[in-house]
C-alpha cells in the first residue's frame, strides 16, 4: 500500500508539470487551431536557459522562472509573429509541418552550441527528499508541484478575470464573431503563443534538477503534451490539468507495476484508446 | 492553396523528348558503376536511392490519398528488424528475408489502418505517431528479440546464388547500388501506375474530399486500406535494403520519429502528390545533408575566406556543424511551407506558367 501511495503521490506530483505543458499546447491550440509540434523543443530551450543561468550566474532554477517567464514569452510571441501567423489559413498538414521544422531548427542549434552531452544541474537539494507519514517525496518535485499550482492558479485568474484573458477565450471560441467585436485577433494570438511557449518554457525550468538536459528531450515531451491534450479535450484548460495529472499518475504507477521501459508504452496505449473510444477527451466541448 | 488536379488533366500520353530523356538519364543510371569506382559516389548514390524509395512509397498514402503518416518509421523498422532478425539469428538470406518483412508489415499495416483510419486530420497524425512511438518503444524492451537499445549488427551477409553459380557475394557497393536503383525505379513505376488507373482515382478522390467521395460510393475503408499497404510494402522494402547495405540496426535508427519526418520531408520539399517530386525532393536532401556531414560546408566556409579555420569560429563550425545535419531538414522545410508549398516541383511549376502567361499577354499587345 505505501508502494502505491508512495508512485500515486510522485505520479500526481510530476504530474503537475506534465499539466503545464499541456496547458500551454492547448491554448496555443485553443486560439490559433495549430497543433505546435515545437512544443517540447520550446521546453528543451527553457531548459537550457536555466542551466545557463544556473552555470553562469549561479542563479537556482526555481527562482530563474522568474527570467525564464518573460523571455519565453518573448520568444513564443516572436515566433508566432514571423512563423505561424503566415500559416493560420493553410492546411492543418502545413501547419504541422512547419511547427516540426521549427522545432528541428531549435533542436539542432542547440546541439550546435551545446553539443548532444547531457548536462545536469546540482543543487544542493536535487537528490534530497521529504519524509510524510512514511510515504518520501522528491523535494525538487515538491518545489516545483508548489510553484506549477501557483502559476495554474493565476493562469485561471488571468483568462476568467482580466479583459485581455476574456478576449483570449473569445478568440478561442469563436475567431470571427471576436473580430466583429472589436477584439485584436493577431495580438491575441501573439499572447497566446507567447503563453504558451512560457509555459513550456516554466515546465522545463521546473523539471531541470531532475532531469538530463540534452538538445533532443524535446520530441519526448511534445509527445506526452499531445497524449495530455488529447486526453483532457483539445482546447480545454481544465482538461489538460486533469489530463497531466492522469498521465503522471499513469506513468509512475506503471513504472512501479510493469516497468520502467514500458510506462511510455501505457501512455501511448491511453492514448490510442482515447482517440478511439472518447475524441473528445474527458472534457471535450467545454472549450477553455 | 493546394491546385485542384482532374483525373482527366493528368498527361498520359508521354512527348518523345521526356522519353528520349528519362531513357538516356536510365541508361546513364546503369552504366555509372562501370566508370565511377569511387565508393563514397557510390554510397551518396545509393542513400540517394534509398531516399526515393521512402518517399515515393510515402508519397501514395500521403501525396495521393492525403493521408499525412508521420508514423512511416514503423514499417521502415520493422522491414528492417525482421530481414536484420531472420539474417543474423536464423540464417536465413536477406533475399527470402525481404518476404518475411513484408508479411510483417502488412499485418502492422492492417492493424494500425484500423485504428489510425477511423481518426482525420491532425487526429490520424498523432494516432500514425503513437503507433510508430509504441513500435520503438517494444523494440528498446524486447531486448531477447531485437537486442534492445545495443541494437543488432551484421556479421556477414550470404552470398547470393542462382543454381549453384553466384551472382554476388555482396563485398564491394555495386550490387547495392543496382538493387536500389531497381527499387527506385519499381517505385516511380508503381506510382504512375497508381496515379494514372482507377485505383488512383480512386485515392484521389479520397484526398480532395472525403465525403464527397464516399457518397460517390468510393469504400473509404478499403481504399485507404490499399494505399497503407501498398505505402508500407515499399517502405519495409527501403528498410530492409537500409538494414542490409549499411549492417547495424538500433530503434533510433530505424524506428525513431525522425525517420518518420525525414520521409515526409522527402515528399513535401520534392513536391507531395507528384511522380518525380520524391526524386526532386532526394536531389535536394541528400548532397545537402551529406555535405553537411562530411563537413563540406565547413570547407567550403573556409574557402571563401569569410572564417579562418584557426578561429574560435572556424574550430566550432569545424567540429559542430557535422552533428548538426538535420538542422538543414528544419530550415527546408520552414522554407518549403512557407514559400513555396507545393515543393520544389510546384514552385518552378508555377514559376514557369508565369513566364508563359506574360509572354502570351507580350504577343497580344505586339
Amino acid at each position: 500500500m505505501t508502494v502505491f501511495l508512495q508512485s500515486l503521490i510522485s505520479g500526481i506530483l510530476i504530474g503537475g508539470v506534465y499539466a503545464l505543458i499541456g496547458i500551454g499546447l492547448t491554448i496555443i491550440f485553443g486560439v490559433m487551431r495549430v497543433i505546435n509540434f515545437a512544443h517540447g523543443d520550446i521546453m528543451m530551450i527553457g531548459m537550457y536557459l536555466t542551466y545557463n543561468l544556473f552555470t553562469l550566474a549561479g542563479i537556482d532554477p526555481f527562482v530563474s522562472i522568474l527570467v525564464t517567464i518573460p523571455l519565453m514569452f518573448l520568444f513564443g510571441g516572436f515566433l508566432q509573429k514571423l512563423f505561424i501567423n503566415r500559416v493560420l489559413g493553410a492546411l492543418p498538414q502545413n501547419q504541422i509541418l512547419l511547427t516540426i521544422g521549427l522545432g528541428l531548427i531549435m533542436s539542432n542549434t542547440m546541439m550546435l552550441i551545446y553539443t548532444s552531452d547531457y548536462k545536469i544541474i546540482s543543487t544542493s537539494y536535487s537528490s534530497s527528499s521529504i519524509s510524510v507519514a512514511g510515504i518520501s517525496v522528491s523535494e525538487p518535485l515538491a518545489i516545483s508541484f508548489i510553484i506549477t499550482a501557483a502559476i495554474t492558479a493565476m493562469l485561471y485568474w488571468f483568462l476568467i478575470k482580466t479583459d485581455t484573458g476574456q478576449a483570449i477565450r473569445a478568440t478561442a471560441q469563436d475567431r470571427e464573431a471576436a473580430q466583429l467585436m472589436g477584439i485584436n485577433v493577431k495580438r491575441m494570438s501573439i499572447i497566446a503563443f507567447g503563453l504558451g511557449a512560457s509555459l513550456a518554457g516554466t515546465a522545463g525550468a521546473l523539471i531541470s534538477p531532475t532531469y538530463y538536459i540534452f538538445p533532443q528531450i524535446g520530441s519526448t515531451f511534445t509527445l506526452k503534451a499531445f497524449v495530455i491534450t488529447v486526453l483532457g479535450g483539445m482546447g480545454s484548460i481544465v482538461g489538460a490539468t486533469l489530463g497531466g495529472v492522469v498521465i503522471g499518475i499513469a506513468e509512475s504507477v506503471s513504472a512501479v507495476y510493469i516497468s520502467s521501459g514500458w510506462k511510455d508504452v501505457v501512455v501511448f496505449v491511453l492514448f490510442l484508446l482515447v482517440l478511439l473510444f472518447k475524441p473528445s477527451g474527458l472534457m471535450g466541448k467545454s472549450r477553455m | 492553396m493546394r491546385t485542384f488536379r482532374t483525373p482527366c488533366a493528368n498527361n498520359n500520353g508521354f512527348s518523345t523528348v521526356a522519353a528520349v530523356t528519362a531513357l538516356l538519364i536510365l541508361v546513364a543510371l546503369f552504366l555509372f558503376p562501370r566508370f565511377v569506382e569511387s565508393p563514397y559516389t557510390l554510397h551518396i548514390m545509393i542513400l540517394f536511392f534509398l531516399s526515393t524509395i521512402m518517399g515515393g512509397s510515402w508519397n501514395i498514402l500521403g501525396g495521393y490519398t492525403g493521408q499525412y503518416s508521420v508514423g512511416h518509421a514503423a514499417y521502415f523498422g520493422a522491414g528492417a528488424y525482421t530481414t536484420m532478425i531472420l539474417m543474423q539469428y536464423k540464417q536465413v538470406p536477406p533475399w527470402y528475408g525481404i518476404w518475411g518483412g513484408i508479411a510483417i508489415v502488412v499485418v502492422v499495416a492492417l492493424f494500425i489502418g484500423s485504428i489510425c483510419f477511423r481518426l482525420r486530420g491532425p487526429y490520424f497524425v498523432l494516432a500514425s505517431i503513437a503507433v510508430a512511438e509504441i513500435m520503438r518503444l517494444t523494440a528498446m524492451n524486447l531486448k531477447d528479440l531485437t537486442n534492445g537499445a545495443e541494437g543488432i549488427l551484421a556479421t556477414e551477409i550470404p552470398p547470393f546464388t542462382m543454381g549453384g553459380t553466384v551472382i554476388t557475394d555482396f563485398l564491394t557497393k555495386v550490387p547495392f547500388y543496382y538493387i536500389g536503383l531497381v527499387l527506385a525505379i519499381l517505385t516511380i513505376i508503381v506510382t504512375w501506375l497508381v496515379q494514372n488507373s482507377k485505383l488512383g482515382y480512386c485515392f484521389q478522390a479520397i484526398r480532395e474530399d472525403q465525403d464527397a467521395a464516399h457518397s460517390l460510393g468510393i469504400n473509404l475503408t478499403i481504399y485507404k486500406n490499399i494505399a497503407l499497404i501498398i505505402s508500407a510494402v515499399f517502405t519495409s522494402l527501403a528498410g530492409s535494403f537500409y538494414a542490409v547495405y549499411i549492417g547495424f540496426i538500433d530503434p533510433p535508427t530505424v524506428l525513431a520519429l525522425d525517420i518518420s519526418v525525414q520521409i515526409v520531408l522527402i515528399c513535401i520539399i520534392g513536391g507531395i502528390g507528384t511522380i518525380y517530386g520524391p526524386v526532386v525532393g532526394s536531389l535536394v536532401l541528400v548532397p545537402l545533408s551529406e555535405a553537411l556531414r562530411s563537413n563540406l560546408i565547413a570547407q567550403a566556409i573556409f574557402k571563401t575566406g569569410m572564417v579562418s579555420e584557426e578561429s574560435g569560429i572556424g574550430v566550432f563550425l569545424k567540429d559542430h556543424l557535422a552533428h548538426a545535419h538535420a538542422l538543414i531538414y528544419g530550415i527546408l522545410v520552414v522554407i518549403v511551407i512557407l514559400f513555396m508549398p507545393d515543393g520544389v516541383l510546384g514552385f518552378i511549376k508555377k514559376l514557369t506558367a508565369k513566364k508563359a502567361v506574360t509572354g502570351d499577354r507580350l504577343t497580344v499587345t505586339e
